[in-house]
């Protein structure tokens, strides 16, 4: 029985993910019990029918991976994907509002969408794209996001300059209180790496679909031949 | 005449060889593209909007766009040919402002921005006869139609006077084609309903060239504008042969975008020279540069 499964979001945000992917996406969570299938919004549906009744969420990418579109269409977009059966959103956060100090922009931006969770007993994460801020600036949008009541807050898109590193879950567990969990995502291939996240307070991890089965098979080798 | 992909290619490969070999000795001399383009007309559909002027494809003698030895082009109208870019996440307030302002003063075709600095953005803009453009399903594609439609919808009531959209690239590769179609021509018409072009990323750096063939020729049926060839965020830019072999797919009246990657007044020139009628360009001041230092 794996340990590390439940930790993992088996996650494919490709641009070109085809329907066939995204099943087999959903039969392999099924099969390892992973957290949580992640998708871009055009695939929840699909992810939601073949995953109804088994436990394992559907997780659905808003505002993703730029966070460029404004609150109402972010809102739209949350709506529609939880109405399709999402029900956890990855929420970008307003990048350039938090470079700008306008910090009320970026708080309200999140809190419009953890209200509309908390409608559908969905959880929302805001993903800060560490990679692109500074020190400060990481700890202040952890701050807003928790201030805007998310349930995770995650460190990167995958899309970004580079991933989560230690460095910044470490930051993020010390910041957000115990009740906010913590979701590192980007650049975790290997066995080592997934430890280590979990080892610095990640209580999720984002894992493209082809690493988390390599993950997977690592960790069987290392139970079978301690 | 019918043509199979493998005609088409090795056709495109032989044209690719010739603009080359074109580009390389002129790039030796230093008078490229400096005047008069008369074989260049007017954008009728833009004009019939109220839409600023927009340079139409170049055409050679037999009227085919693109492939031109010895089409001039002033700086001025080079920059009737570029949207004026800048979509990194975290563009801030002072940078998108600068970006108006650099706008404003070169004569850019458009600012090409998230949509949250749409607003933003036609303020700024208010009669300077620079459109704005916005981003939509970017840089994926992978949100539904119904909410590509509502960007759409809030992009334009914010301001803006054109679209990129990012087609459905899954669908695409599982060959759903209609469902391709219907997400370009429900944005397409909400566009069109509001007085706005639509261009349509196809993100080719994913495609195969028969997909990317298919995906122009779904953008046509579905009645946007222009194809363009990529986000800038995806694994390649815009290529010369993605350019001419969209421009084969597409004919000769639409528009082609050609975006990412693209830095230099000699890329600039050969995008346009492959049948480009737009450019998408963050490193647009560089290229005006290189337009003035070559005339």
């Amino acid at each position: 029985m794996s340990r590390i499964a439940s930790y993992i979001d088996h996650t494919l945000v490709r641009a070109d993910a085809t329907p066939e992917q995204i099943a087999r996406l959903c039969r392999e969570a099924c099969e390892h019990r992973f957290a949580a299938v992640a998708v871009n919004e055009v695939h929840v549906h699909l992810a939601g029918r073949l995953l109804r009744g088994t436990g394992i969420s559907v997780a659905c990418a808003i505002g993703f991976p730029l966070g460029g579109t404004s609150t109402w269409v972010k809102w739209y977009e949350a709506r529609s994907a939880l109405r399709g059966g999402a029900n956890e959103l990855d929420v970008m956060i307003y990048l350039g509002a938090l470079k700008d100090g306008r910090y009320d922009l970026v708080e309200h931006d999140l809190s419009a969408i953890v209200r509309l969770c908390r409608d559908y007993g969905a959880r929302c994460k805001a993903i800060l794209e560490c990679a692109l801020l500074t020190e400060d600036e990481k700890v202040r949008a952890c701050q807003l996001a928790v201030a805007a009541g998310v349930d995770f807050v995650k460190t990167s898109t995958g899309y970004g300059p580079s991933g989560a590193t230690v460095h910044d879950v470490t930051l993020l567990r010390r910041l957000a209180p115990p009740t906010v969990g913590v979701k590192a995502a980007g650049g975790i291939r290997t066995y080592a790496d997934a430890i280590a996240m979990i080892e610095a307070g990640a209580t999720r991890l984002g894992v493209s679909a082809q690493a988390s089965l390599q993950i997977l098979s690592e960790e069987r080798l290392l139970l079978e031949n301690p | 005449m019918q043509l199979d992909s493998k005609t088409i290619d090795s056709l495109v490969e032989e044209i690719t060889r010739q603009v080359l070999t074109v580009l390389k000795e002129q790039s030796s001399r230093s008078d490229v593209f400096q005047q008069a383009t008369d074989t260049m007309s007017s954008c009728s559909r833009c004009e019939e909007r109220g839409a600023q002027h927009l340079p139409k494809t170049i055409r050679d003698d037999t009227g085919r766009p693109g492939v031109l030895s010895d089409a001039r082009i002033t700086a001025q109208e080079l920059a009737r040919y570029i949207d004026h870019t800048l979509l990194k996440p975290d563009a801030t307030y002072a940078q998108i402002s600068q970006l108006c302002e650099e706008a404003r003063q070169y004569g850019f075709v458009t600012v090409c921005v998230n949509p949250v600095h749409v607003r933003l953005c036609a303020q700024l803009l208010r009669g300077s006869g620079v459109g704005i453009c916005s981003v939509v399903g970017f840089p994926l594609g992978a949100t539904p139609t119904n909410v590509k439609c509502y960007e759409t919808q809030q992009a334009i009531s914010d301001g803006a006077t054109e679209i990129d959209m990012v087609i459905n690239i899954g669908a695409l590769k599982s060959k759903d084609y209609d469902s391709v179609r219907e997400d370009i021509a429900a944005v397409v018409r909400t566009c069109h309903n509001h007085g706005a072009i639509c261009k349509v990323i196809i993100e080719a750096a994913l495609l195969t060239d028969d997909e990317k063939i298919k995906a122009c020729q779904l953008a046509k049926e579905a009645g946007a504008d222009y194809v363009k060839t990529s986000t800038g965020f995806g694994p390649g830019g815009a290529t010369l042969h993605d350019v001419m072999l969209m421009r084969q797919a597409v004919g000769p009246d639409m528009g082609i975008k050609a975006a990412g990657g693209i830095r230099t007044y000699q890329d600039t020139v050969a995008m346009i020279k492959a049948g480009a009628t737009r450019i998408g360009a963050s490193a647009s001041l560089k290229i005006m540069e290189g337009a003035r230092s070559a005339s």
